[in-house]
């Protein structure tokens, strides 16, 4: 067997703080499909880019060379699991390598900490990693199945700062990609198309943090879409819509009264679950609605 | 090096006496070069005795200054410092043959296009490299011989290529000006994209209906030999004569005259139609947009011209029942070939107008991906009475009647995102407009909504039938859309767009969408123009020779440009440039001879080795290696040599003399440059 592949894992926020179990889901599962995920220390804030990149360009892209220069210090590729941390530290990355004078710019900030981004490195998502047939490919994944997620239909949310802006990612299409469906039906779950499938969840570009009911107006739309579309469970690649889907229910009981008790999860999460993690490795007790009823019906 | 020697020279000239005259052009060149320090500049040139200077050279008096020096000043050669030759060289060479040169004895600086407009904001720069120009300019005149045009004989025919509106109007023209004209269509009728329509507008004429007479007067042309199914294979030769193959697809069907040639009396196809009834296969019909069936044997719609049946080799399972079904006539033939038929011609048209741009590609409006989202080629065929669905609109997911209809206009066109298309479509508006129109007409209590970002209604009647539209009832919204979501259950759409005259997003769920694609130039067109040489812009439509004064030529001599191959035209327009195409083609026709450049390489037969490498490397096969007093050498046909000097540039032995661009007179322009006036 080919010796695992390094990835510095750049952790972000929201999945450790909030999520711990899909921080632990991500290292032990791509264990297990050759990603060896090695933390990547002293990294700082992504930083978040609507709160960062709104007001201060410069500092976004410095705070982000600078965690991307951790890596390329390790002479590892950076592998995140969160859309707004790919949106940074991808981006960043990308706009560098491409752009002589900005990377001038930041370098002579970043002198004053004796470093310097060289662009040697590339950026993924962990999504990224497990579609690419080169990589993982959703051959292998089926194949790591212990546990198939039967009779269960999801709706998966792509997130948009994945796709996005589409000149700046290879992702393929942005308007109706189907590559995260094909992971999630690897695990033996069916998947749902819904209406208005690449809305965004609400929270992103600091809207949640600006106006929390127009943000939960969005979501309360989306989770309507997926509701009648039959889903019984939502899949994401970014902790911050696990949060707004997750959380986001509570409020919107609280402000609409509406209750949907809909599970959401990371793709690691799941991904954990079919390979046989349980659930308390998961940590999925700390999931703002409850999970049981989900696993139950498909453990 | 070794000097070369013109063989055309035989007596010494006489020294050299040449004018310079810079031009202003108003202040397009003295606005940013000091005219003055050029001239005094100029005065110090080795063989330089006169030097003038005029606000406008072109203008008549500024050629008498041309015409007057050269008799009494004894002139050998002129410059002239102005704009770049592509526009005035052939006024100055006029103006030096009047004042009693041969016309090749005038050489141009461009100070103007190469200089003054890009230095605009660097006086000194641009006067310094102004002098340059005029240096080196000087040196070439300096070496300058008298040249003589040749002419060739003109072949009394013409080719045109496309048998859609443009292409037929052309043929018709050159046709009826008595020119035997050949025309060529790959598809196996003629009448191409404007047969598809339902009406025109601003009239809200019947497409068919005004088309239909011009196919029938085609077909009857005399003068017309029509070839459907038919491709160019490959070109040869030069304006005057073109000797050109064109592939005749092999058909299946033999018309009455091939029939007859076969000895089959009486046979042939009449378009009786007895074959296809009895055809197993069923294929969709490309004419009705895939919207209705048509049989492996078929024709695209009732009135093609010419009525003769088509085999699909594709699909046709060689059963026979075909054969069969069509008798005595014996007008099926399955083992037809393919056949290769040679013309020549004096000169060409190419007419192969355009293909609408694959609109999913723009995703976000899920054209292939939601049933009701349609393009609008789509919607002429079903609004159209002799459409698929006898002119009744209904919707592809269920055959309803759509009661709200949005329009995207710009579809693909004006398209920064790299995705679509940066140039106008032109006719998008307009069909749009007449679209909205269409369905208020037919479906009582319908509602178009328009989303456009301009309505571009710039033709003769047009901006009247925009505000008739408008008070018809149309909805418009400025705005471009954004997103289109299907709903899963009902298939309606909901459209999603900025209304920008409102400053708000929107959103309204509508039945039906229709997308005003974009056009782009066929794939069959940019094949087509690399036999015939012919250049294409950036964004692959076919380059005209001057996008104002001379939009029907191209820089191949002989072959000219009309419809929408070279850009997007609405039928008016494509109308207008085929008659505008088919006079310019008909004029070397009718004098019967053309004068051809004299730019042509020579041998100088004494040096040349016969190593024959230049022939292999010759373009356009204009040269040959010939038997000549017991030695091999090399020889030009000089009317197929179009002067590239790539022969010239290649010889070993120095044995090819290139006319008017001589090795002496091209390193004459080299050392005036490198080693300034000194030379």
């Amino acid at each position: 067997m080919n010796a695992d592949r390094k990835y510095a894992f750049y952790l972000g926020c929201i999945a450790p703080n909030r999520y711990p179990g899909s921080e632990a889901a991500s290292i032990r599962t791509s264990k297990k499909l050759g990603i060896d995920l090695v933390p990547l220390e002293g990294a700082s804030c992504c930083p978040a880019p609507g709160a960062f990149g709104s007001i201060d360009l410069n500092v976004w892209y410095a705070m982000a060379a600078r965690n991307i220069v951790l890596a390329e210090q390790k002479g590892l590729d950076i592998a995140l699991v969160c859309n707004g941390c790919y949106k940074s530290i991808y981006e960043v990355n990308h706009k560098l390598k491409h752009d002589k004078a900005l990377r001038e710019g930041v370098n002579e900030v970043l002198k004053e900490i004796d470093m310097e981004f060289k662009g040697t490195i590339d950026v993924w998502h962990l999504g990224e990693l497990l579609y690419d047939p080169e990589i993982v490919g959703v051959e292998k994944i089926r194949e790591s199945v212990k546990v198939p997620l039967k009779g269960v239909k999801i709706a998966v949310h792509y997130g948009c700062h994945l796709l996005k802006p589409k000149k700046e990612r290879h992702l393929g299409s942005t308007e109706n990609p189907m590559w995260v469906e094909e992971l999630v039906e690897a695990l033996g779950a069916e998947t749902v198309q819904y209406r208005n499938k690449m809305q965004c969840c609400g929270a992103g570009g600091g809207v949640r943090g600006y106006d929390l009911a127009h943000a939960l107006d969005i979501t309360n739309e989306k989770l309507t879409n997926m509701v009648e579309a039959g889903a019984e469970a939502v899949v994401d690649l970014c902790p911050f819509c696990q949060l707004q889907f997750d959380r986001g229910q509570i409020e919107i009981e609280e402000k609409f009264g509406i209750k949907y008790d809909m599970p959401v999860f990371h793709y690691a999460e799941l991904l954990g679950l079919a390979q046989g993690m349980n659930p308390s490795e998961l940590a999925l007790d700390l999931h703002a609605i409850n999970t049981e009823p989900f696993l139950k019906k498909v453990l | 090096m070794a000097e070369a020697v013109s063989p055309t020279t035989s007596e010494k000239p006489k020294a050299p006496r040449i004018g310079v005259y810079v031009c202003h052009c108003g202040t397009n060149i003295a606005g940013s070069i000091d005219i003055n320090a050029v001239k005094e500049y100029a005065k110090t040139l080795p063989n330089v005795a006169v030097v003038d200077d005029y606000q406008y050279m072109c203008s008549t008096p500024g050629q008498g200054k041309i015409e007057t020096a050269i008799k009494e000043q004894g002139l050998t050669g002129i410059v002239v410092a102005a704009c770049s030759p592509r526009l005035h060289e052939p006024t100055f060479r006029t103006a030096t043959k009047e004042g009693g040169l041969n016309p090749f004895r005038f050489e141009m600086a461009n100070i103007r296009e190469q200089n003054s407009w890009v230095h605009m904001h660097d006086q000194a720069g641009a006067t310094e490299k102004a002098k340059d120009a005029v240096r080196i300019a000087v040196a070439k005149a300096t070496l300058l011989e008298d040249l003589y045009p040749k002419t060739v004989p003109v072949e009394h025919a013409a080719m045109v290529v496309g048998a859609g509106v443009a292409g037929m109007q052309a043929a018709l023209d050159l046709a009826n000006s008595g020119i035997k004209t050949y025309l060529i269509e790959k598809a196996p009728t003629i009448g191409g994209r404007m047969s598809q329509l339902d009406k025109t507008f601003p009239t809200l004429d019947c497409s068919q209906c005004i088309l239909t007479p011009k196919m029938v007067d085609v077909g009857r042309s005399e003068n017309i030999v029509l070839m459907v199914n038919a491709e160019v294979e490959e070109v040869q030769g030069y304006i005057g004569n073109f000797d050109v193959t064109i592939r005749r697809k092999a058909t299946g069907v033999l018309s009455p005259k091939e029939a007859e040639a076969r000895g089959i009396v009486g046979g042939g196809c009449t378009g009786c139609g007895d074959c296809a009834p009895v055809c197993p296969v069923t294929k969709p019909n490309i004419f009705e947009m895939g919207m209705a069936p048509r049989k492996a044997i078929y024709i695209y719609h009732p009135q093609v011209v010419p009525l003769l049946y088509t085999i699909d080799w594709d699909a046709c399972v060689k059963c026979g029942l075909c054969v069969e079904a069509c008798g005595t006539k014996q007008a099926i033939d399955l083992e037809m070939k393919d056949e290769l038929v040679q013309v020549k011609v004096g000169t060409v048209i190419l007419a192969t107008g355009y293909e609408v741009f694959p609109i999913e590609n723009k995703e976000e409006w899920g054209y292939k991906r939601y049933e009701n989202v349609i393009s609008s080629l789509e919607f002429e065929r079903l609004i159209c009475a002799s459409g698929p669905t006898g002119g009744h609109l209904v919707r592809p997911s269920d055959g309803a009647t759509p009661k709200r209809i949005a329009f995207v206009l710009c579809a693909g066109s004006r398209d920064s995102t790299g995705v679509g298309k940066a140039y106008c479509s032109r006719f998008c508006c307009m069909y749009s407009l007449k679209h909205a129109h269409q369905i208020m007409e037919k479906i009582p209590g319908a509602v178009p909504y328009i989303f456009y970002m301009d309505i571009r209604s710039f033709g003769k009647a047009y901006e009247e039938f925009y505000y008739r539209i408008q008070d018809e009832g149309a909805k418009f919204i400025r705005g471009r859309v954004s997103n289109i979501q299907e709903d899963p259950d009902t298939k309606n759409l909901r459209v999603y767009a900025e209304d920008t005259l409102l400053g708000r997003p929107m959103e309204i769920e509508v039945d039906m969408v229709v997308l005003a694609a974009a056009v782009q130039p066929t794939e069959l067109t940019n094949k087509t123009r690399k036999l015939f040489g012919v250049s294409c812009s950036q964004d692959g439509w076919l380059l005209e020779a001057h996008p104002k004064l001379n939009p029907c030529g191209t820089t191949t001599a002989g072959v000219f440009v009309a419809g929408a191959c070279q850009s997007p035209k609405d039928i008016p327009d494509s109308v207008a440039s085929a008659e505008g195409a088919a006079s310019a083609a008909s004029i070397p026709i009718h004098r019967g001879e053309v004068e051809l450049e004299p730019y042509y390489a020579m041998c100088v037969e004494d040096k040349c080795a016969g190593c024959g490498m230049c022939v292999n490397l010759c373009p356009y096969s204009a040269l040959a290696l010939v038997e000549k007093d017991g030695r091999t050498v090399m020889q030009v046909t000089e009317a197929k040599c179009k002067g590239c000097g790539t022969c010239g540039g290649f010889c070993p032995g120095g044995a090819i003399w290139m006319n008017h661009f001589a090795t002496p007179q091209i390193v004459a322009q080299i050392d005036a440059f490198l080693l300034g006036g000194e030379q």
